[in-house]
């Protein structure tokens, strides 16, 4: 009786050390996450010295430019997101059995800001840029053109080595042991690949991939360096909003920015329970 | 379901570069269990990895039921291997992960669950079917690893040092399955262990491999008392090598008797109670001499002790020579001492 | 050959910074000179340098040891519900980070602290603190449970305990989970833009060259590439990749 109840209490004393050990951080997060988001909520609905009112809202739901922006947005983060899972699953099985060198070689962008890479995109593709010289004119034009494919190009290539890094991790534990131990109980290598590698390396790479995503959904620092001026992305019409109107701009501004907030969530939400159909392959 | 006979001819393998086997000859008769012992390093977990095909060969041949098979992918080639670690696949359950082979050759749902649920209760885990692989202990998990290679329905097993990471009681138990299973199917099985007195209980033949070939494969008992040269004989813990004359003359220490009078006079310089029995090194004219005696018998050191070599126990060592592998036993040869 | 292919886009920016005139279709510039090192090192750029690096060095500092504690109690698995904090922690890596500049916006205006550095660290620490704390658990565990149970079995004080044997231990990952920490501050553009109030950061002062000046943007994209490749030396020369 006396036992139970002193073990209770050690038990309680030790959830209460873990919650006061995960307080800095978690308390941190709340006030600074939270507190964004009441701000940016605060600001889309009571513009600066005006009573509380939903005109942001509709003003944005009116402008044809927003929807053109969120159809642009989505489009070229979809996309980018799933070039780079391709590519990074495709290195993956061709390098799993390189050395360390191959390795690092091909995680080189992982550090590497996506300003920068922007930044050489420009250097190397745009019009009249060390490409074009070099081969006497490209035959498309990925920087600045309306569909968005220098945006698409700098993500697959800065992202794609992230999400090999992810699954190679994946592949490093154990993989070889089980793909041998099928490969002798007479699977070909194709049915290794759909039952013994995918479902290895499939958590890592959705995990992953949304992030990419909702980077790429809200980042809008690539598409200002590389992307055409029209259609702007959600985060370059929220900037453009700001510029305009003092007033309503940040209200429209905010309303922009949280609705793309609430599309990476619910995003990431779906994401995460496609992954988790455990026969998914 | 009978086996076929294992044929290696001469392989050489080197993975990473140095060589690792150097034309190892190895034949098994078809239906029958080989335990294949050596020191760490011998070449053992190589030699399996060549003949399942994970492991390119330099040279030599692999042959199976006649069939040359070292040019076949893994897959093609028949073998199922249980590995030290059991390595299921942690993503699907128990039966699943039996039936995998079966899922491979394309038979359906129904009939891979029903082949599997009857695999599984031949190794002992009747009713885990349903189980996550995560959930289950070491044993199950290599009983599980077992059931998924016998499900293959192979025309080979393989088990390379399968017990190794259980307890001894879970090992034992795993031992006597193996051993039933292999017998009813008369399934041609070669099974690595490090273990000599494993190896007697597992093999029907056991096969010793020291530095990349194999130096002796036999039955247990000739292995243990008709070692072919003193490297077998201490492997298999024939401690006493006596030189008389051109020759060396071994014997295992637990057929050296010691009497109070008579025999060959020494003293006891060591006495070690092992639980069954005592290890007594005796000081004998030079030469130390070991014997295993019942505890009650066991003499203590400093002692003075007669040594008695018994004649039909003490196996001259073959004058060395190169050929390596050496099957059955010839008579003991009459030795005076 | 490989490392040679992997470089030439950013050999051709190193070329690029130094090349007063280089107009098309040469494939060679006309000039070199420092021009673009000039105006790079003059005026606002020069500052948003410093300020970029004073904020993500801060930034990272300050996720490190608010998230020690978080990441010690996740890495050895103590929670028994550990998916809510988890999915706190995922939450601001979701967000747009121009989204959450914009929110806290609002309240450093009110708090008078619009544009200053302690607001631009606490903006990047929103999404910062989640990386690090993500990267350092990995470095908790049974197997540093083990050491320090050898240091207290051997008399080791709490404190020697954690100079002695903790953080040597964790040391890899103490310092991959810095490195990204840095990394993320100093290569974040929405939040620096939205809280900046005027203030100069480096990615923020180099976007308008990237249209306007390649020169200028070439030098100062390889100044923003400095930590970078100096994380990659680091991580090359250790053996392994941070991440």
């Amino acid at each position: 009786m006396t036992g139970t109840r002193w073990r209770a209490g050690a038990r309680w004393r030790a959830g209460a050390r873990d919650a006061a050990l995960l307080a800095p951080s978690l308390a941190a997060l709340a006030l600074l996450f939270g507190g964004a988001i009441i701000g940016a909520a605060r600001v889309s609905l009571v513009p600066l010295g005006q009573g509380p009112t939903l005109e942001a809202w509709r003003d944005l739901f009116d402008d044809p430019l927003f929807a053109d922006a969120v159809l642009f947005t989505v489009r070229t983060a979809l996309l980018s997101t799933a070039l780079a899972a391709l590519v990074a699953l495709g290195l993956a099985l061709a390098v799993r059995r390189r050395g360390a060198l191959v390795r690092i070689l091909l995680a080189l962008p992982v550090p590497v800001p996506h300003l920068l890479v922007a930044t050489v995109a420009v250097v190397w593709l745009a019009p009249g840029g060390l490409a074009d010289r070099a081969l006497g004119g490209l035959p498309v034009t990925p920087v600045r053109d309306p569909a968005g494919m220098g945006i698409v190009l700098v993500y697959v290539y800065k992202e794609a080595p992230f999400l090999l890094l992810l699954v190679l991790a994946a592949l490093g534990r154990g993989h070889q042991e089980s793909d041998e131990a099928a490969a002798a109980l007479g699977l070909t290598p194709f049915q290794r690949l759909r039952w013994v590698t995918w479902p290895t390396v499939r958590s890592p790479l959705v995990v992953g991939s949304i992030v990419v995503l909702a980077f790429a959904l809200g980042a809008f620092e690539v598409p200002l360096a590389v992307g055409p001026s029209n259609p702007p992305t959600i985060a370059e019409y929220a900037r453009e909003a700001t510029q305009g109107d003092l007033v309503s701009g940040q209200s429209t501004a905010a309303a922009a920015l949280l609705l793309s907030a609430v599309a990476s969530i619910a995003l990431a939400a779906i994401a995460v329970r496609a992954a988790r159909d455990p026969q998914g392959g | 379901m009978s086996g076929h006979e294992l044929d290696c001819r001469d392989l050489s393998v080197s993975p990473g570069d140095s060589p690792v086997l150097r034309g190892l000859s190895l034949t098994v008769p078809a239906g029958s269990r080989t335990a294949l012992v050596g020191p760490s390093g011998a070449g053992k977990t190589t030699l399996l990895r060549a003949i399942s095909g994970l492991q390119d060969i330099d040279a030599g041949e692999v042959r199976l039921g006649g069939e040359p098979i070292h040019a076949r992918a893994v897959h093609r080639r028949g073998i199922a291997v249980v590995f030290q670690e059991p390595r299921l696949l942690p993503h699907i359950d128990v039966q699943d992960n039996v039936a995998l082979a079966l899922r491979a050759a394309g038979v359906g749902r129904r009939e891979r669950r029903r082949t599997a649920a009857a695999q599984l209760e031949e190794v002992g885990l009747g009713g885990l079917a349903d189980r996550r692989v995560q959930g289950l202990s070491g044993g199950e998990q290599q009983r599980v690893a077992l059931a998924r290679a016998l499900c293959a329905n192979p025309r080979l097993l393989l088990l390379d040092e399968p017990l190794t990471a259980l307890d001894p009681s879970r090992r034992a138990a795993l031992r006597r399955v193996i051993v039933e299973l292999q017998q009813q199917r008369r399934l041609t099985t070669v099974i690595v262990t490090h273990d000599r007195s494993e190896a007697a209980e597992l093999g029907q033949r056991i096969a010793l491999m020291l530095e990349g070939l194999i130096v002796q494969h036999g039955e247990p008992r000739t292995l243990f008392e008709r070692p072919v040269s003193a490297a077998v004989a201490r492997f298999f813990g024939v401690s006493n090598l006596i030189p008389s004359g051109a020759e060396t003359l071994a014997i295992r220490p637990e057929h050296v008797r010691l009497e109070r009078e008579g025999g060959r006079r020494g003293i006891v310089v060591e006495a070690v109670y092992a639980g069954d029995h005592v290890r007594v090194v005796v000081e004998c004219g030079g030469q130390r001499l070991r014997a295993h005696v019942p505890p009650p018998d066991a003499p203590r050191v400093g002692e003075q002790i007669g040594v008695i070599l018994p004649s039909e126990h003490v196996w001259p060592l073959p004058a060395a020579t190169s050929r390596p592998e050496v099957t059955g036993s010839s008579a003991a040869p009459r030795v005076t001492l | 050959m490989a490392a040679l292919l992997a470089s030439a886009p950013l050999l051709a920016l190193v070329v690029r910074a130094f090349a007063d005139e280089w107009r098309a279709p040469a494939l060679v510039p006309q000039q070199l000179g420092l021009r673009g090192v000039q105006i790079a090192f003059s005026g606002s750029s020069a500052e948003a340098f410093g300020n970029s690096l004073l904020v993500a060095v801060a930034t990272a500092m300050v996720a490190l040891v608010l998230a020690w504690p978080a990441a010690r109690v996740l890495g050895e698995r103590r929670l028994r519900h550990p998916a809510p904090v988890f999915l706190l922690l995922a939450m601001p890596l979701l967000v747009p980070s121009y989204a959450v500049g914009t929110g806290l916006t609002e309240w450093f205006i009110r708090l008078g602290l619009d544009g200053t550095l302690p607001a631009l660290v606490a903006g990047h620490l929103t999404f910062v603190l989640p990386y690090v704390v993500l990267v350092l658990l990995s470095g908790f565990g049974p197997r540093l449970t083990a050491l320090e149970e050898v240091a207290r079995v051997n008399g080791l004080s709490p404190f020697r305990r954690l100079l002695w044997v903790t953080l040597p231990a964790a040391a890899p990952t103490v310092g991959a989970s810095a490195l990204i920490g840095f990394l993320v501050s100093w290569s974040d553009y929405g939040t620096s833009l939205a809280l900046g109030g005027g203030r100069p950061m480096l990615p923020v002062v180099l976007l308008p060259f990237v249209g306007a000046d390649p020169q200028v943007a070439a030098t100062l994209a390889l100044l923003f590439l400095a930590p970078a490749v100096g994380v990659l030396a680091a991580a090359t020369r250790a053996g392994r990749m941070p991440l």
